[in-house]
């Protein structure tokens, strides 16, 4: 784990949906950090914790992008961001997916913001030999995310205005060997009762996300409650309370 | 460099910035950070048996602050035994032990159990704890119950003992003088205030336990407060904490009267926060022109 003061490089946003895409130099984390693990950011002058983020590409020139829809202090502060502005990266934290070849094909399902740890899953998979089958779903084909990597891509939409009309979870093929997601926690429960064996990474409220307050806890079906940023965020579906995990996340600083 | 050790009657300590209970995990877990300059460790709170803790959610950031509500969540006496004493045996750093418990007589068998294992230098207790056998009020909220609590610990152990007392009382020096009374070796001022956020979507707490512990810079100058008050109550050492953030913030409460601080919700910001609040004393006395922190003159009328 690193722990760097690093410049914005890259600030683009996807499309008209209003998501946000920042790049920072951080070479130690670029190198290092595997599908499904996070940085925690620190924004000054800005709220007092650190906020998270799922790493959404890492380049070989040491550049890390992370995405996300500006909706609280963190997230618009983050959006205001200007190249060669800096902030504090602490990462790459969390326990990543991990990938089999015997699989011989992986899905990976995501939904809006989900997307998130998707191209390095589909880095890490293609790494490990597998056909990576993307599935990726929206509210509308507004919503959509045009930036995509594997060797087939489906779409879904709820409204039916692009792709498969019905859910990601609805639209995955048949026969794929593994399944990963990322999405509202809502979706990975949907996701949990039809492959139990999947990989999900689960979004939690974090303070630290290095395991010491016990802030981003995870409730499992044993009873016991797990830390997002350190066991997680990728959990073996089948192993959540579901019903216990708070739905959606919303929040701003007042 | 100054001399930055404390002299804390039966422990002494390297450095005066500690680790504050349920922070800093069992010291395990915190990466970056130099160790050899944490004053001490308190671990999180322990009981006598394992507990799950809370349903989430369990923090709500807030103005300058954050609430929790993690509901003592841990392994029990046992396990923390089996697993960090003999890690903590190995470390310079002294580490206590957090105690919680239902009754007096819980935190007196947790002493009893932990005193003598090696790893373990004394013991910080938590007295914002609800008497389940007594209808459930606050141990630390009356100065009799605050009293019977280090009593049944000190019986048990040789060991330093802490009590970490609440700011949600009238007045702090009344808890402070009666658990020196009963034997307490230190205090540490002040623990958690206790606070509640209200999410306008759901029209209900931010928390599923619906009420948390405030800390960070939001009750700064409120612990200052309480800190000194404490300190000016006792003639025992107190310990300072309550949002320090960096080394200006350990020297308020160092200046209002405290041996030493303990820095807590910093650590989740910057892993390196007690270093850094370290070295900042440090230079603050080498540019005070300051041999020592012993040498720093307190601001601490006796009434």
């Amino acid at each position: 784990m690193h722990e760097l003061t690093a410049e914005v490089v890259s600030v683009r946003q996807r499309g008209e949906h209003g998501f946000w895409v920042t790049g920072f130099a951080a070479a130690e984390v670029a190198e290092s950090v595997r599908a499904g693990q996070f940085v925690n950011i620190l924004l000054r002058p800005g709220p007092l914790l650190r906020r998270p983020f799922s790493v959404y590409t890492a380049s070989a020139e040491g550049v890390v992008e992370v995405i996300y829809k500006p909706v609280g202090e963190g997230t618009e502060l983050l959006a205001s961001l200007r190249i060669g502005d800096r902030a504090s990266l602490l990462g790459p934290l969390g326990r990543p997916f991990s990938f089999d070849s015997a699989w011989g094909s992986v899905a990976l399902v995501s939904g809006g913001l989900g997307v998130a740890p998707m191209p390095l899953a589909a880095r890490d998979a293609k790494a490990a030999g597998l056909r990576v089958v993307w599935v990726h779903g929206a509210r509308t084909s507004g919503e959509l995310q045009s930036e995509w990597s594997g060797d087939e891509l489906v779409e879904a939409t709820d409204d039916g205005s692009a792709g498969f009309h019905g859910t990601a979870v609805a639209a995955v093929p048949s026969g794929v060997g593994a399944v990963l997601a990322c999405g509202p926690n809502r979706m990975l429960a949907a996701v949990a009762e039809r492959w139990p064996e999947a990989q999900v990474a689960v979004e939690t409220y974090m303070g630290c996300g290095t395991g010491v307050c016990l802030g981003c806890a995870v409730p499992k079906l044993d009873g016991a409650y797990d830390r997002a940023c350190k066991e997680g965020p990728v959990y073996r579906a089948a192993e959540v309370d579901w019903a216990a995990l708070p739905s959606q996340l919303h929040y701003a600083v007042a | 460099m100054p001399d930055l050790g404390v002299d804390l009657g039966n422990l002494k300590l390297g450095g005066p910035v500690l680790a504050a209970s349920g922070t800093f995990g069992y010291g395990t877990d915190v990466p970056l950070l130099d160790r050899a300059k944490v004053g001490a460790i308190v671990s999180k709170g322990i009981f006598l048996r394992p507990r799950p803790g809370n349903a989430p959610v369990r923090i709500a950031e807030t103005p300058s602050g954050m609430l929790n509500a993690i509901g003592l969540q841990g392994p029990g006496v046992e396990a923390l035994i089996r697993d960090y004493c003999p890690l903590w045996a190995q470390w310079e750093v002294p580490v206590l032990v957090n105690l919680n418990g239902e009754s007096a007589d819980e935190y007196g068998e947790l002493a009893a159990r932990l005193d003598g294992v090696p790893g373990v230098a004394g013991f910080e207790i938590n007295i914002s704890c609800p008497n389940v056998e007594q209808g459930g009020i606050y141990f630390g909220n009356d100065p009799r119950a605050a009293a019977e609590v280090t009593a049944a610990v000190r019986r048990r152990t040789q060991l330093p003992v802490w009590v970490k007392l609440t700011p949600m009382v009238p007045d702090i020096g009344v808890i402070a003088r009666a658990c020196v009374g009963a034997g307490a070796d230190a205090l540490c001022a002040v623990n958690t205030f206790v606070g509640m956020a209200i999410d306008l979507r759901e029209r209900r707490p931010r928390l599923a336990f619906k009420t948390g512990g405030l800390s960070g810079p939001a009750i700064r100058p409120l612990a200052v407060h309480l800190a000194h008050q404490a300190a000016r109550a006792v003639s025992i050492p107190v310990i300072g904490i309550g949002g320090i953030m960096c080394a200006e913030d350990a020297l308020e409460f160092l200046i209002a009267g405290c041996a030493a601080v303990q820095v807590g919700t910093a650590t989740f910001v910057d892993p390196r926060a007690i270093a850094r609040v370290h070295d900042g004393i440090g230079e603050y006395l080498e540019r005070s022109g300051l041999a020592t922190l012993a040498g720093l003159p307190r601001y601490l009328p006796r009434d």
